[in-house]
């Protein structure tokens, strides 16, 4: 197809500036990544509102989904800003959006979808001074959905902004501070010890739950 | 004309190239140039770009055919014109000045693109094959090749027909490729004496005549629900293209000049045949691949129905796809739309170009509102799109290609309707004007169609598009013009649509905003259109009047203190020991599990994330409480799972969309298994709790979310284990390999051996085999209560399947309506899970129909009649 179009489903020339990995690397990630960048999302969006557009490029009955949905929060206030990492199970549902969601409306605002080289730890947070996104430290423009040039909100999203600042004031950083969402099917029967364990120990394999409970304790 | 919208943009475009591609080769330029083709206007272009191919040197032409391929394949409307450039270059040239010409090239050319239609069978490349075809028959009408040798390769489609047990989905697609080509060539073919029409349009009648076994079950009007008879409204994509040829094929072809555009009839003065097409067999499809056979029973093949297109408007505005014109416009744009999936924003320009390729005319035109067909555009497309957006397709792609596209086939994917749904976005972005009344118009006409009997799942979608498209347009529409239907009873077909489609907005925007978009009668508590406050979690116990408040308040305590999860389980064991003492109640179980989920949904209340960081804290004491009781085990553990989603749904009462999330995660964690979803979601998730008696769009809902569960559980467990063989494999060669040059007794790998993965894989591939023929038995089962068993089933349902029944339907009240919604979707799962359900045909039918004085009754005979209808 692409001697006659180019396929919507490329991902951008954005380039992570904080990864350790060289570009022929990246590139690999990409091709086989499954986790989505979404921008360009009202401050007030929410994890369900974004669940309900991002599950129609889901593909549950090829062993696909959404995994998890991790908010982009500003660093400093603990609220979001305006981005999120939509992680599904298979590659092929994150090109589906590419090629069928981004461009479109998400709460009257539209979104761009970026294929991502996967979340790590800290990326849930805004790396703009401000503690938000970059983009909104050059913005010029007033934009309500982003929290406009001052506290000017429209009347009718006050509650709304209200709900959504408190929601995420209980985020924390660190390791198990985002959950996993669900890993593959595991047999019960096989290993005692796995009925213990988090079926999704992509973080640190060689600590058990059991440890990594009691530091989430301490740490949450 | 109207269509310079786009030129300015392709002016742009050609600038950009020039900038990127300054060194662009000759060749690259020469296949630039034909893929270009007609940007401007095809009919100037094509003596220039014939002359400048035919100044170059003769090692040209393998880049010239490169680019036909590319230019006939994926842009079939250029094909007459592309057809018209091969007649040019095959025509001997009086011009001294050029040194490529004449019939020696055009047979050159035609052997090259031979070999590649050759690899588009081999790899039974459907669309490609039948755009060749396409591309062929013009060429015989423009006498580039022998007319003889088109029918010849005609017939060797019309010859899978006779295959012993051809597949419906092969044989469409060459009935498809026969039809078409017969179409487009009619009058050369009509001219050939030994060409055989009238034996080719029979075999082919006799074969769509005797495919109406495919249509029951995916009929879009379902209104008598036992009835085979198709609705007006409708029409069957091969019953078409047939109904089509005959009227072409009667007036001697005739009609083909006013469908077909046919550019090579004035540019050539003459020219003779250069070229006899080879003869061929079209190859069979492959059905196994060695390797994977041990597991071949459990692979599912793909189910092949007829094709049904809803008519939208009538044939003044749109063409009627029973004329060839009607037909040839129809698969026009629908090529497009699936050709283009890969980029909807051209894909939707291109759609509003359509009419430059099309006999003049054919469309509405400002300039020149006088034709004697003057379809509209826009209306059209709509038509096309969004009866492809709602059609009844299988969304399962066989597992075998899923599984072995992995190592040995391009990726394949089916598109999905969110790209239908955005696809009109586009359209409606670039010509708002015009776009944007016609899908205005469709959504009425679609929307009238609910109270003639539209499928249950077709409903669905239209409120699936109507809301993702109101989230891209501000959500307006005009709402009151739907305000006299809130007089029909509240489970008719248009009430239900106005719930979910208002439901879809309020999950895509939030509650206040959808509201102010509603008129005030439908604001209103008696509406029930809007659910009567905005989703909401509730905690069962928040209220201190409850007796279980305090109760309640310790366990959240402890939860939002993040306590261990052991502290947790030695509370809720405390309280029973409380519980057991104090309350004589039989149910005390059953309340230690309700407050337990609730309080952790409550603490996971506040976004998907928090429920998550919930789930995966508190593991230990959801197994626990999954596996049948606080530590000691007691109560049956079907019970407890049953209990904890009742707990979820009373939790989530005011939100649909927080239950299917929260199911499916608690699935996901292998909490509760789809089975124990299925089973509980017949009786519990119903308008009627605690009884067998409805499936509602909700209750399918969670059902098909397990059923995905527990069937995508099988292809992930498929693709690791051929995984994990091909790495035994390679590592068995490998150690044969370095062991080369060792004693040979050595060297010997045991056979039986395998690695523990792969014996565990193996294991893991056999347990959710089980579990998933455990999932579709729950489910015919489910249904079977729901509609045949007695005692169990609503009364209505065998009120409501007959036909006279139906035409009363103005008289229905909620059961009747409840119990056809009952039946219009177990006939949807027949049919979506088709090839599952077949696999395990012989054990579904043993358990679910043992008892057959049951199946006597007209309840019975309906569901026996359904069910073997999907095993045909």
């Amino acid at each position: 197809m692409a001697q006659v179009v180019a396929p919507l489903d490329q991902p951008s020339n954005y380039k992570d500036s904080q990864t350790r990995v060289d570009r022929t690397h990246q590139q690999e990630l990409l091709s086989k990544s499954t986790t989505l960048y979404v921008g360009n999302l009202s401050f007030f969006t929410t994890e369900e509102q974004i669940y309900e557009l991002f599950s129609k490029c889901a593909s549950p009955e090829e062993g696909g989904g959404i995994k998890r949905i991790i908010m982009g929060l500003d660093r400093n206030t603990r609220t979001p800003c305006g981005f999120c990492f939509v992680e599904y199970y298979t590659h092929a549902e994150a090109l589906a959006c590419l090629r069928y969601i981004s461009g479109t409306k998400l709460d009257e605002r539209i979104v761009r979808c970026d294929l991502d080289l996967g979340y790590r730890e800290g990326r849930q947070f805004g790396r703009g001074k401000s503690g938000g996104q970059v983009r909104d430290e050059h913005r010029t423009d007033y934009d309500a959905g982003r929290g406009g040039w001052g506290a000017q909100a429209q009347r009718l999203e006050v509650e709304r902004r209200r709900e959504v600042e408190e929601r995420y004031a209980d985020a924390q950083e660190g390791p198990g501070a985002v959950p996993g969402g669900g890993g593959d099917w595991k047999d019960a029967g096989e290993n005692p010890l796995k009925r213990g364990r988090s079926p999704d120990d992509e973080g640190d394999p060689s600590r058990d739950v059991r440890t990594r409970m009691d530091d989430d304790s301490q740490r949450m | 004309m109207s269509y310079g919208g786009g030129g300015y943009r392709r002016k742009h475009h050609y600038r950009d190239d020039v900038e990127h591609h300054v060194h662009e080769t000759l060749e690259q330029k020469i296949k630039s140039s034909i893929l270009k083709l007609g940007e401007v206007d095809p009919l100037q272009e094509l003596p220039r770009l014939s002359a400048h191919i035919c100044a170059q040197k003769s090692t040209i032409t393998s880049t010239v055919v490169e680019a036909l391929r590319i230019g006939v394949t994926q842009q079939p409307y250029k094909i007459p014109y592309y057809a018209t450039l091969l007649r040019l270059l095959s025509t001997t040239s009086v011009s001294e000045e050029t040194t490529l010409q004449g019939q020696e090239l055009g047979k050159q050319m035609l052997e090259d693109f031979w070999k590649g239609f050759q690899g588009f069978l081999d790899r039974l490349a459907w669309r490609e094959i039948r755009h060749c075809v396409h591309f062929f028959a013009h060429l015989a009408v423009a006498q580039v090749i022998s007319a003889a040798s088109l029918y010849n390769l005609i017939s060797a489609f019309v010859a899978v027909l006779d295959e012993f047990g051809v597949s419906h989905g092969r044989a469409k697609q060459a009935v498809r490729c026969a039809i078409e080509g017969l179409m487009i060539a009619g009058p050369a073919l009509a001219a050939e004496s030994s060409a055989d029409i009238t034996s080719i349009v029979t075999a082919i009648k006799s074969y769509v005549q005797s495919v109406s076994r495919f249509k029951y079950l995916v009929r879009p009007i379902t209104g008598h629900l036992a009835d085979d008879g198709s609705h007006n409204v409708a029409n069957e994509l091969l019953d078409s293209a047939l109904t089509a040829l005959e009227v072409m094929y009667e007036d001697g072809f005739a009609q083909g000049s006013e469908c077909f555009p046919r550019p090579y009839v004035e540019v050539i003065t003459e020219g003779s045949v250069v070229f006899a097409l080879p003869s061929v067999l079209v190859p069979p499809e492959v059905i196994e691949l060695d390797g994977l056979s041990s597991e071949s029973d459990i692979l599912v093949k793909k189910a092949d129905w007829a094709e049904f297109h809803i008519r939208i408007f009538d044939n003044d505005v749109t063409p009627d796809p029973n004329t060839p014109s009607g037909y040839a416009v129809r698969c026009g744009l629908l090529d497009l739309v699936d050709i283009f999936e890969v980029n909807r924003k051209e894909c939707a320009r291109l759609l509003l170009e359509f009419p430059k390729w099309t006999i003049p005319g054919t469309f509405q035109h400002a300039q020149d509102p006088v034709s004697d067909k003057n379809w509209q555009l826009e209306c059209t497309i709509l038509e096309v799109t969004c009866q492809t957006s709602v059609r009844i397709a299988s969304p399962l792609k066989p597992s075998v290609q899923s599984i072995l596209g992995q190592f040995l086939l391009l990726p394949e994917s089916t598109h999905k309707s969110v790209y239908f749904i955005t696809l009109i976005t586009e359209l409606c972005k670039l010509a708002p004007s015009t776009v944007g009344p016609a899908v205005g118009k469709s959504i009425r006409k679609m929307y009238n169609l609910l109270s003639e009997g539209l499928d249950v799942a077709l409903a669905d979608r239209l409120a699936i598009w109507f809301s993702t498209h109101m989230s891209n347009f501000n959500f307006i529409w005009v709402w009151k013009e739907w305000i006299g239907d809130l007089g029909l009873s509240i489970q008719h077909p248009k009430r239900v649509f106005m719930r979910r489609a208002v439901e879809y907005e309020i999950r895509l925007s939030y509650y206040d905003r959808i509201v102010k978009t509603l008129p005030e009668q439908m604001q209103s508590r008696e509406a029930c259109v809007l659910p009567e406050e905005a989703p909401r979690p509730i905690f069962a116990y928040d209220d201190p009047a409850s007796p279980y408040h305090d109760i309640a308040q310790s366990v959240l305590n402890l939860l939002s203190g993040r306590a261990k999860a052991e502290d947790v389980m030695a509370h809720l064991e405390e309280l029973k020991n409380t519980f057991e003492t104090t309350d004589t109640d039989g149910n005390i179980n059953t309340t230690i599990r309700a407050i337990a989920v609730q309080s952790l949904l409550h603490i996971g209340s506040r976004s998907i994330s928090h429920y998550l960081n919930a789930i995966e804290r508190y593991l230990p004491l959801l197994r626990n409480l999954a596996g049948g009781g606080i530590s000691s085990g007691r109560g049956s553990n079907t019970e407890a799972r049953s209990d904890i989603l009742s707990a979820v749904l009373a939790f989530w009462k005011q939100n649909n969309q927080g239950v299917i999330i929260a199911l499916d995660k608690l699935m996901q964690y292998q909490i509760v298994d789809p089975t124990d979803v299925i089973t509980w979601s017949f009786v519990h998730a119903g308008p009627k709790n605690g009884e067998y008696r409805t499936c509602t769009a909700f209750q399918w809902d969670l059902i098909k979310g397990a059923l995905d569960k527990a069937n995508g559980r099988v292809v992930i467990a498929h693709r690791r284990l051929a995984t994990l063989r091909k790495e035994d494999d390679d590592n068995a060669a490998r150690a044969k390999a370095s062991h080369g040059g060792m004693d040979i007794e050595d060297a010997k790998p045991d056979p039986v051996v395998e690695s523990p993965a792969l014996a565990s894989a193996v294991k893991a591939l056999a347990s959710l085999t089980r579990e998933q023929e455990a999932a579709l038995t729950q489910t015919v089962d489910g249904f079977f209560r729901c509609l045949v068993t007695p005692g169990t089933s609503s009364p209505a349902t065998r009120d409501v399947i007959t036909t006279t029944v139906w035409d009363n339907r103005n008289s229905w009240a909620e059961a009747e309506w409840l119990s056809w919604e009952t039946w219009a979707w177990y006939i949807h799962l027949c049919r979506t899970y088709a090839p599952y359900l077949r696999n395990y045909a012989s054990t579904l039918e043993a358990n679910v129909f043992a008892d057959s004085k049951v199946l006597d009754d007209p309840a019975g005979e309906l569901f026996k009649k359904i069910w073997s209808s999907m095993l045909d």
